[in-house]
């Protein structure tokens, strides 16, 4: 039954006996591990092909879906990392085997006739897989791929003439956002698959027609026994295979996976974009091309190295073939030496340049972040994308408007600028804060730097509240932050534990003289802002949209006072996202 | 074993590892669906509406509002699912009997009938009486009957633990 079936399979197909032949193809200087190479390429090749399928079923092409669902790849799907971690050390395999391969090829001199076509699909090979690897690198639309983009496809924009609508097609408009993500998501699951397709079929059909090249001093050695593809070659190809997947899953388990940076997000300024390491070299030969020369050290060195590959058989023509291959030798070891110089370099430069250092630990940090939230049972990705799963997050988009918007005159703690000119920050509302003001009003850290605000100070000069006095004070306003939006002075006053304070009567007496409370205190004797529910988010609020009030510092002159943030400049979103930084008010992980 | 059986061998078992290595992770990986947990039912009641509210006798039907994770994206305050819930009459326990709206048979919703009296599924005609049980043959089993709780205050919340059962089954058997 089997011979029957496989008869007439064989008679319709032929394709069972078209394997045999290749299986028996016989090997004249017998089974080399200088064959392995290809072969390997193709094996991983096959990998690539079949985890980034499996990839397919679980990965969202767009920009505000991509990172989450190659998060919950990574991070959530049963051997999602193991999987993911395949395919991105795959993909840098990949690269290595090819070179190593296309290096083999032009040390064999195999580009001579009859193998020249050959050669040249190799070399379009190349240039596929480097398209991959662009395309590939991009997809999680994390910080690292966001960026890498812009800059490649800024690269193809700068190429005279084209270069422009080039990059606007790619881009798939001048932003960068959906049709980008799903342009190159197209290019890398189907159009580059399809070249590759038939490009490597007719590499691997032109291989079978020529055989593989023997070496050089082959005729010297016959084999006794006469070897044939399978199982010698084979067994050789098969280890080497092994050997190379070992070393990739020993990867992915020291690595847990493939990395995932943070979301993308076009405002960070300072995130330190790196190529993947084997273009490390490209991205420091641009160095040298400053400015309008960009487009020599992106296009035509490498244009012109292409090009000069791609002549070789034509030149072996014309060129004695000893002196050219002794030639383009001598060429791919320079080349080589010269890329391994510029990679070790560019690596240099970054471990001894400290901003990049200080740029990659808070890029670190922000991943770390953005990971933990991702997580978090009660935050989670938020329908609207991940690129607001930091920008709903206190502690980053509150922490980044705080020091754009307001820490350019106040201060928190270490940061802020040398041109402090209003309190610092860190704390405010807090007892700790409160009770350092009363005990010295004109540090740098309270009204030292802000002179129009001088009533504390000489309220200080003038007051009898001895060092227990001031901490029922302090404790007494620290309690303000904590009254509810809404609730009117009586209310307030009505609450237990508010009337029996003990820093009640200290605070009517001493305070109550400049600061207006109404129904609670007199105020008047000095300009002095209302302090019910101070510290509180509503109070922050109101500070930040009218510090004009009459009830804050409506007193002073314009000029004196701290710039009101009206809603276009700063929705109400924001200004709640830095009142929660500010007050500490935001997930935060276990201590360990 | 001579040297070309052990190549024949060794490519046949080198082979198998590779392939190996590559297609455990990607089956776990397409099954990953079946190790997730929770999908179906949840542990919580969900409050729905004031005992007074519900007249006694009429089925009424109620949207299940809950935060809901769809693979990477949680999505706060969710439609769900819906269920009907009919109040008994005073004295008869429970007091509330809730059903699942999700029907038995193909996991269409139920929805009343003309006459306000049966259930019926617009999908492929499977009817219920007022007390859930199937009146003809294409349900495999009466309506889904969830967890009613009532809360203590003095006008009770009627809450209801929404969970998901098994279609065609002719047993209720929750979706882990």
């Amino acid at each position: 039954m089997r011979n029957l079936l496989a008869d007439w399979f064989e008679n319709r197909t032929g394709l069972p006996s078209r394997l045999q032949s290749m299986r028996d193809e016989p090997l004249p200087a017998g089974p080399r591990w200088g064959y392995v190479c290809g072969s390997a390429l193709l094996a991983i090749l096959l990998i690539q092909a079949f985890t980034g399928l499996m990839m397919m079923t679980a990965y969202s092409a767009s920009s505000s879906t991509a990172w989450g669902s190659v998060y919950y790849i990574e991070k959530q799907m049963w051997m999602g990392w193991l999987i993911r971690g395949l395919h991105h050390f795959g993909a840098q395999t990949v690269m290595v085997l090819a070179v190593v391969h296309l290096l083999q090829v032009l040390f064999a001199a195999a580009y001579r006739a009859p193998r020249e076509v050959n050669w040249w699909l190799g070399l379009i090979l190349l240039g596929l897989l480097v398209g991959f690897g662009h395309t590939g690198y991009q997809l999680p639309w994390d910080q690292k791929g966001y960026w890498a983009t812009k800059v490649s496809t800024n690269i193809a924009g700068g190429a005279p003439v084209i270069g422009p609508y080039i990059k606007t097609v790619v881009v798939g408009g001048n932003e960068y956002g959906n049709q980008t993500v799903t342009r190159f998501y197209g290019l890398h699951v189907g159009i580059l698959p399809v070249l590759l397709a038939l490009t490597l079929g007719a590499h691997l059909a032109l291989r079978y027609r020529h055989g593989l090249k023997p070496p050089a001093d082959a005729a010297e050695k016959p084999k006794a026994v006469p070897s044939t593809y399978f199982p010698d070659q084979t067994f050789r190809n098969a280890l080497a295979v092994t050997a190379v997947l070992g070393v990739m899953l020993g990867l992915v388990f020291w690595e847990g996976g493939a990395p995932l940076d943070a979301p993308a997000d076009p405002s960070s300024a300072d995130y330190p974009a790196r190529p993947e390491w084997y273009f490390r070299f490209l991205f420091q030969m641009l160095k040298a091309f400053p400015g309008r020369l960009e487009w020599v050290g992106s296009i035509a060195v490498p244009g012109a190295l292409m090009t000069t590959l791609a002549l070789l058989p034509l030149l072996d023509k014309v060129i004695p073939s000893k002196i050219l291959h002794f030639f383009v030798c001598a060429m791919a070891f320079t080349i080589a030496g010269g890329a391994g110089y510029l990679t070790l370099s560019s690596f240099r430069e970054d471990a001894q340049n400290p901003a990049f250092h200080l740029a990659r630990e808070k890029a670190d940090k922000a991943n770390e972040r953005a990971l933990f939230l991702a997580s978090h049972p009660d935050f989670g990705i938020p329908p609207e994308g991940a690129g607001y799963l930091m920008r709903l997050d206190p502690l980053t988009r509150g922490s980044a408007l705080l020091e754009k918007k307001c820490l350019g005159c106040h201060r928190l703690g270490e940061q802020g600028t040398d041109q402090q000119s209003a309190p610092d920050l860190k704390d405010f509302g807090s007892l700790a804060w409160i009770r350092g003001l009363l005990e010295k009003p004109d540090s740098p850290t309270y009204f030292g730097k802000t002179p129009e605000c001088d009533g504390m100070t000489s309220w200080k000069k003038s007051s009898k509240l001895d060092a227990k006095q001031l901490d029922q004070v302090a404790q007494f306003v620290a309690s303000f932050a904590k009254i509810p939006e809404g609730q009117t002075v009586d209310d307030w006053l009505n609450t237990p534990g508010v009337a029996d304070h003990p820093g009640n009567e200290l605070f009517q007496k001493d305070c109550g003289k400049c600061h207006l409370i109404d129904g609670y205190t007199e105020g008047g004797v000095q300009d002095a802002p209302d302090l019910f529910a101070w510290g509180s988010p509503q109070w922050m609020k109101r500070m930040i949209r009218k510090p004009g009030d009459a009830a804050l510092y409506g007193y002073l002159e314009d000029k004196q006072r701290m710039p009101a943030s009206p809603v276009d400049e700063m929705p109400d979103s924001d200004v709640s996202m830095i009142i929660r930084y500010l007050k500490g008010d935001y997930l935060k992980p276990n201590a360990p | 074993m001579n040297r070309r059986d052990f190549h024949r061998l060794g490519t046949r078992v080198l082979g198998a590892l590779v392939k190996l290595a590559v297609a455990v992770p990607a089956a776990a990986f397409l099954l990953n669906p079946l190790r997730r947990k929770g999908d179906g039912g949840s542990e919580t009641f969900e409050s729905l509406v004031p005992l007074s509210q519900l007249p006694v006798g009429v089925p009424k039907s109620f949207g299940i509002v809950r935060d809901q994770i769809d693979g990477w994206v949680k999505y706060p305050k969710e439609p769900a699912g819906s269920v009907w819930l009919v109040r008994q009459p005073e004295g008869v326990e429970p007091a509330v009997v809730a059903f699942s709206a999700e029907c038995p048979h193909l996991g269409c919703a139920i929805n009343m009938g003309d006459d306000g009296k049966h259930f019926v599924c617009p999908c492929h005609t499977s009817a219920f009486d007022i007390e859930g049980k199937p009146q003809n043959q294409v349900p495999p089993r009466p309506m889904d009957r969830l967890d009613v709780e009532l809360s203590k205050d003095a006008d009770p919340i009627v809450r209801v633990r929404f969970q998901r059962f098994r279609t065609l089954a002719e047993e209720k058997i929750p979706l882990a």
